[in-house]
């Protein structure tokens, strides 16, 4: 049976870059990533992007990249999920191997986001919800639905906004080792607790912010020292009143089981995580929905450290969204970029005993979608 | 009256095709009052372009009185998980609720 490995990573600093197009970044991030696997020839690429027609106004990516690399008259294609874009880009390289097509394969995502207002990039981020909805007539933004989270699980658990700050500081800790990610300023809880508030009860640092950047990865069935154990993928509600559990994701528990079971592990063999951060809430919910910490629990595992670097089971040891950034389509495959490395043992915020099991969960829209996979050091 | 749709026990305002759990069209619907309790709530600080014009406002999810459905709608005035809230308007498409007794009376009685 095919099994695809990981040959090559590529990722841009994520950041503002007023000078660089969505081309850039694309070319920039694949160019790394085929350099670190040496430029071995591709047979295909997918890219992940969601904003791309909207805010740059730039369609046909897959067929730009092939192009300006010069890589010959190959298949290529675009895939958009939200903000799990990347994850579903990346996924879809894995299957176009294990289908036998393919031997090798580029998958890089991008997004270039800073030149836009945040009013328009607010307006063009709720495309990721239902528009066709009373819902959205309602005024309900993807941060709001996030904020509207928040209070209940607050109001059911009894955690406090010092709990989700504490994801917040971890994260930004996790990212002042890592020159790639866009916020490496020291904060405190005080100043998080107290930054201008967006959807309450989320204030600025619970909310990922605006991004430009890309990521890449080679995937071949030629072996390497890094084996994609499993990818998986799930739907969810696409709207707030359809939730049967505002406190649940189930297209992320979905994932995560499906992932699991395919690779044969448990979560308790993960030994690190990047996981789809886009809220302070969210992780909170998504390390209770991969199984890491019991339902209702998370807020108590952040409060005991146990997701931080030599915690239990570290969490975006990258910095995650809210600090690395969040340039949309480059999301999933930075997660993977920044997993490599720590199984590698070269990674920013490098695990003391070098993981030997890894797993990567991207979101995207209120729940909608959710891409998990597991890799392995072998 | 609102409408609900159901089919195996699950209820909602969104009518979907089909019932994700007996494969069967989804035929029954019920009436419910415009009327319930506020499940959740946000204040909206940033908002998109097409609602600028109206922020801070505050978002909430409703649960609807004698149903399993819930609905997402606009509210008036501040509000607080618990408070009972009745459907005043509906504005270019929305829903607008206004709070008709709060969480803590009804503590108190
Ligand atoms: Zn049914």
């Amino acid at each position: 049976m095919t099994t695809v490995y990981v040959h090559g990573i590529g990722m841009t600093k994520f950041g503002s870059f007023e000078d660089k197009s969505l081309k850039d970044l694309l070319i920039e991030a694949s160019i790394g990533a085929l350099k670190d696997a040496n430029l071995p020839k591709i047979d295909a690429v997918f890219v992940g992007n969601f904003m791309g027609g909207t805010l740059s106004n730039q369609e046909i990516l897959g067929a730009i990249v092939a192009n300006d690399l010069g890589l010959g008259y190959i298949p290529t294609a675009k895939l958009e999920g939200a903000c799990a874009s990347g994850g579903i880009a990346l996924r879809q390289g894995v299957l176009s191997i294990l289908s036998g097509e393919y031997e090798n394969v580029l998958v890089v995502g991008a997004e270039k986001m800073k030149h836009a207002s945040t009013a328009t990039v607010t307006q063009f981020i709720n495309t990721a919800m239902d528009q066709s909805t009373t819902e959205k007539e309602a005024g309900l933004t993807f941060p709001g639905f996030f904020g509207t989270v928040a209070n209940r699980y607050m109001y059911e658990t009894g955690a406090q906004k010092e709990h989700l700050a504490k994801v917040a500081l971890k994260n930004r800790e996790n990212a002042m080792n890592n020159p790639l990610a866009q916020f490496q300023k020291p904060t405190s809880i005080e100043e998080i607790v107290n930054a201008r508030m967006v959807t309450d009860p989320l204030g600025l640092f619970d909310c990922s912010p605006i991004t430009d950047g890309a990521a890449a990865v080679v995937l071949s069935s030629k072996p390497s020292n890094i084996k994609v154990r499993a990818s998986s993928q799930s739907s969810g509600p696409t709207l707030m009143q359809d939730a049967i559990d505002l406190l649940s994701l189930p297209a992320v528990k979905i994932s995560g089981e499906r992932a699991y079971e395919k690779a044969g592990l448990g979560p308790e063999d993960i030994d690190v995580a990047e996981i789809h951060d886009c809220f302070s809430m969210t992780e909170i919910l998504s390390i209770e929905e991969l199984g890491f910490f019991p339902k209702l629990e998370g807020w108590k595992a952040v409060e005991a450290g146990e997701t931080k670097v030599g915690g239990r089971i570290p969490v975006n040891t990258s910095g995650g969204l809210l600090s690395k950034g969040h340039p949309i389509g480059a999301t999933g495959i930075s997660q993977i970029y920044q997993l490599v490395r720590q199984l590698r043992g070269n990674a920013p915020n490098q695990l003391a005993k070098q993981p030997k099991i890894a797993l990567a969960q991207n979101l995207g829209g209120t729940g909608a979608y959710s891409v998990v996979h597991i890799l392995e050091r072998v | 009256m609102m409408k609900v749709y159901e089919c195996c026990g699950i209820e909602s305002v969104t009518k979907k095709v089909y019932c994700s759990s007996c494969g069967k069209e989804i035929t029954n619907e019920i009436d419910v009052p415009e009327e319930g309790t506020v499940y959740s709530y946000t204040v909206i600080q940033v908002p998109p372009a097409q609602f600028a014009h109206l922020a801070p406002y505050t978002v909430a999810l409703i649960q609807l009185k004698n149903s399993k459905a819930k609905v997402t709608a606009r509210i008036l005035e501040s509000v607080a998980i618990g408070d009972q809230v009745k459907l005043d308007s509906i504005v270019d498409g929305a829903y607008v609720f206004k709070k008709v007794g709060s969480s803590k009376v009804l503590h108190n009685s």
